[in-house]
């Protein structure tokens, strides 16, 4: 069971990441926890890595896919 | 009229733009004729927030700045409220913090302690800066999707709407600028900043008696 949440985990990441790879290098983007601003290749290294921010990172993708897929009627559950 | 208090550190980038565009939210209360409290940059300290807050009980708290799961900071990140110590002293008001992920801990914890309402955010506050804007506030077309939504919910909060109601007004706002970012060839690879904007939709949630104005 710990295996195969494992399989899940390191799935999510790698999409994560093919996303992040997509954008150009000049994304520019800041969580309010160190008011830093970083571009793509410095979000690719917080999920490479592992980080709190990181896993962050690959939440927000994932749930936008979620939201994506379901039509993004996300406007009229709240 | 209410008295309202802001909290607005402006020392690094990120807290520039959130100073900037509180600067309207106090505008907007003076001319309601709310009894206004800015504390601003270097003013925006644990001493004198916290003196004013337990002096002159505000109505309405905007604190803007870095923060935590437990807690709010101010001016080069020193801690202002912080769930373990002083969470009680918000009793009576209605918070808003556009705070990193202080709604997850702080927010219940100041609830428990007699806040009315406690609204921020769940996640880290993601903010997209457009690359020609060289860090202007005022010329960043994409900072703006991110920012004036939470402006609407604080502006209506002013305006004596309820928090549920302000809530959703800033809601709707972010899914429209989400939806913005997808069709637009104004601002340049908009489409990549829109699962940072998602998250922020996803992550203002309140705590409390969301009935709650400062009527």
């Amino acid at each position: 069971m710990k295996e195969e949440s494992k399989v899940i985990e390191d799935i999510k990441k790698e999409i994560a990441l093919e996303r992040l790879r997509q954008a150009p290098l000049t994304v520019n983007i800041s969580f309010g926890s160190n008011g830093k601003f970083m571009n793509r290749d410095e979000l690719i290294e917080q999920v490479e890595k592992n980080t709190e921010l990181g896993k962050r990172i690959v939440n927000i993708q994932i749930e936008y896919l979620r939201a994506f897929k379901k039509g993004i009627t996300i406007s009229s559950n709240g | 009229m209410a008295e309202v208090l802001f909290s607005r550190p402006d020392d690094d980038i990120m807290l520039s733009y959130l100073h900037y565009y509180s600067k309207e939210l106090v505008k907007i209360s003076n001319e309601l004729g709310h009894q206004t409290i800015d504390k601003e940059k270097e003013d925006a300290n644990k001493r004198v927030i916290t003196s004013i807050i337990l002096k002159q009980k505000p109505k309405l708290i905007m604190f803007n700045g870095h923060g935590s799961p437990e807690e709010i900071c101010g001016h080069k990140k020193e801690v202002i409220i912080s769930a373990k110590e002083n969470a009680g002293i918000l009793k009576g008001a209605i918070v808003y913090a556009l705070s990193c992920a202080s709604a997850l801990t702080l927010g219940p914890k100041s609830v428990k302690e007699g806040t009315i309402c406690f609204v921020g955010y769940d996640f880290d506050f993601a903010l997209g800066k457009d690359r020609d804007s060289e860090a202007s506030p005022k010329h960043d077309k994409l900072a703006r999707l991110f920012l004036k939504p939470s402006n609407t919910l604080f502006a209506n909060l002013l305006n004596k709407k309820d928090v549920k109601t302000s809530v959703e007004k800033a809601k709707k706002e972010m899914q429209d600028n989400i939806d913005y970012l997808h069709t637009t060839d104004s601002i340049p690879d908009a489409i990549y900043y829109a699962p940072y904007l998602f998250s922020n939709r996803l992550g203002l949630i309140t705590h409390g008696d969301s009935s709650a104005s400062i009527n």
